[in-house]
């Protein structure tokens, strides 16, 4: 059958016909048209926007917490080599962390000075003792033998006192975070220390590895105190002669000392990070809830999307029968994504910053370095443009003729 | 195909599904509209109306046949070049106006207009001027829940119209409006679109506008029929 027009005079003759539209937009006039189009449909309907920003930022705030609390019990580890000012660490073989094991030895110590580029090498002690509390019970210290007068060996982070006063006799600092565990020790409080008369003239701030807090005495009265022979050292600490290369001085410790573990401050850092993550539960368990946030912030953004475009079918619909072609949409899911990573990040950085910041004990502080804050926001707005696909995989199907249905 | 025409069909099928469920929606139309044509397309529902103006639209291809719009041939064109193709020559009303809620009246109509590469600013005023010449220089900043639906589908003529594409496809402009509504729309677009020289293709069962149309073409069960002794 044909309806065929017959093309008599047009009651238009006068008029000027429309004409096609030749112009079009360019790479910037369609993510600025489709951006910002993607914006105002999210803040349209915010009950959504609040439900997948909240998914962000839980993912932000537990990712970051896992994460934080992980690296403040790797720096629980790996602080006294991280802060004590030290090139080369010799220590007892099959030393996998900071922890001591067979004695060193004097010979080993005088051999580790005689060896070349070598400025410096002294010994350090550790270990546990038990502070009598006036209350008749005990709490321990790892008790630090560190050596006059170059105190290589610590303290640091001294709040109250000064390092020299550890030469005054029985002279120990203690953690100030644990004064209150101590009995509420002050400056000049006597305290009995495995037995030895000591008196407390400074005081550290977040000294708190896994093992009981450090506590820092002089060589010589460490030694008295915890029994050790002047002859037996836990480590023997390196310094290396300016312009040296350490990794060549390790070696040739290495070599001097084969009964000993060599590493220089850096390797032994990555040991200890090596040993947490692989030869205990810490890295898996923290990695896990990490990822776990993670994929909690994917889940909640990729379903509040993919609903969105449920919800508003009929629109995307009418956007691809006016003209719209898929890559229109995928920069307007794009930009949505982008700013719900960035948004949601910026929430919940500045909940994790405002919960740390009022955090007053070391001992259950997150470090959040502040690298945090960048990776924290690449990474979520990674998850949330990856969430989107999901969204724009529904609407690559969708068909444009649905909107004359 | 003449100068003067704006769209030809020729031997259009549609079929929707395979084998013993497969339905014929158009069964071999022929269609040719003349460039400055208001044509209303009519029929009962089912009668394949719609599925001829989405063939019309470029949103759906014909499973049989060949299509011209303003001497483009569509059966050549692959599914990827068909958005331009509609940016280019196609302004859509949609039943239910189809609005984006998100965004004001000027906006809305300023959207294909951006998506047609007009600067924002060049958007706007022709947007604000289209708005004006639909009655509604007042709503530029209402969003479409503001609006009653006499007042939307006013927009929605505004928006199809706005740039001055050849052709405008519209599925059942009055459908959602009452009586008064719908033939005050159906008037504006039509003195509208004579006005700025569109071609003109309104997929309506309301016979109560029929009179408006310089043309009306009958469908029924996916075949052009003669009009009634009525028409």
């Amino acid at each position: 059958m044909t309806a065929d027009l017959k093309l008599t005079e047009s009651p238009r003759a006068a008029v000027v016909l429309a004409e096609p539209i030749r112009t079009r937009a360019g790479f910037f006039s369609r993510w600025a048209t489709m951006g910002s189009m993607g914006i105002q449909m999210m803040f349209h309907d915010r009950l959504k926007l609040a439900g997948t920003l909240f998914g962000v930022v839980f993912a932000v705030v537990l990712g970051n917490f896992q994460a934080g609390t992980f690296l403040a019990l790797l720096g629980k580890n790996r602080m006294f080599v991280e802060n004590v000012p030290v090139d080369v660490w010799i220590v007892p073989p099959g030393t996998r962390q900071f922890q001591g094991g067979k004695p060193l030895t004097d010979a080993q110590l005088n051999r580790a000075r005689a060896t070349e580029d070598v400025e410096w090498a002294e010994p350090l002690v550790l270990q546990t003792a038990q502070v009598q509390l006036t209350n008749g019970g005990a709490e321990p210290v790892s008790l630090v033998g560190t050596r006059a007068p170059r105190f290589a060996g610590g303290p640091w982070n001294v709040v109250r006192g000064n390092t020299e006063d550890l030469l005054q006799p029985g002279a120990v600092f203690f953690e100030d975070a644990e004064r209150e565990k101590l009995g509420g020790i002050n400056l000049g409080s006597v305290r009995e220390l495995a037995g030895h008369k000591v008196q407390a003239v400074g005081f550290t701030w977040g000294l708190l590895p896994f093992a009981p807090a450090y506590a820092f005495a002089e060589q010589t009265l460490a030694r008295e105190i915890l029994k050790l022979a002047p002859d037996k050292h836990t480590f023997i600490l390196v310094g290396v002669a300016p312009g040296a290369d350490h990794v060549a001085v390790r070696e040739r410790l290495a070599r001097a000392l084969p009964d000993t573990r060599v590493m220089t401050r850096r390797e032994y850092l990555d040991a200890i990070l090596k040993y947490i993550l692989t030869e205990t539960q810490i890295g898996f368990s923290f990695g896990l809830s990490t990822i776990m946030g993670l994929l909690v912030g994917l889940i909640t953004v990729a379903l509040s999307m993919f609903s969105s475009v449920i919800d508003n079918m009929r629109q995307f619909g009418t956007l691809k029968a006016m003209g719209a072609t898929n890559g229109d949409l995928a920069r307007l899911l794009f930009v949505q994504a982008v700013v719900y990573g960035l948004v949601g990040s910026l929430l919940g950085l500045g909940m994790v910053a405002s919960m740390v910041s009022g955090m007053r004990n070391p001992q259950l502080t997150p470090v959040i370095p502040s690298e945090a804050y960048a990776i924290t926001t690449v990474l979520m707005v990674g998850v949330c443009v990856a969430a989107s696909v999901l969204a724009l995989l529904r609407l690559r199907k969708l068909e444009p003729a649905m909107v004359f249905r | 195909m003449s100068a003067d025409t704006a769209i030809q069909l020729r031997g259009i099928t549609k079929t929707y599904g395979q084998g013993a469920l497969a339905f014929q929606a158009l069964k071999g139309v022929d269609l040719t509209v003349g460039r400055g044509e208001f044509m209303m397309l009519v029929g009962p529902s089912g009668s394949g109306k719609t599925t001829l103006l989405s063939i019309l639209g470029c949103v759906l291809a014909p499973t049989e046949g060949e299509g011209w719009l303003f001497g483009e041939a569509l059966h050549r064109r692959r599914e990827a070049e068909l958005p331009v193709l509609r940016l280019s020559y196609i302004g859509f009303i949609f039943q239910g106006h189809n609005l984006m809620p998100a965004l004001t009246a000027l906006e809305n109509v300023a959207l294909p207009l951006r998506m047609r590469g007009f600067s924002r600013r060049a958007a706007r005023a022709e947007a604000a001027d289209t708005l004006a010449a639909v009655g509604l220089a007042d709503k530029l900043d209402s969003l479409p829940e503001m609006l009653s639906g006499g007042q939307r589908q006013r927009v929605a003529v505004a928006r199809a119209v706005a740039g001055k594409p050849p052709l405008i496809l519209a599925d059942e402009p009055t459908a959602a409006l009452d009586a008064q509504s719908g033939m005050q729309v159906t008037q504006l677009l039509k003195q509208l679109t004579t006005q700025r020289g569109h071609t003109v293709v309104v997929v309506t069962h309301d016979n109560r506008i029929f009179h408006l149309a310089d043309r009306t073409v009958h469908i029924e069960d996916g075949r052009m029929v003669p009009p009634p002794a009525d028409h």
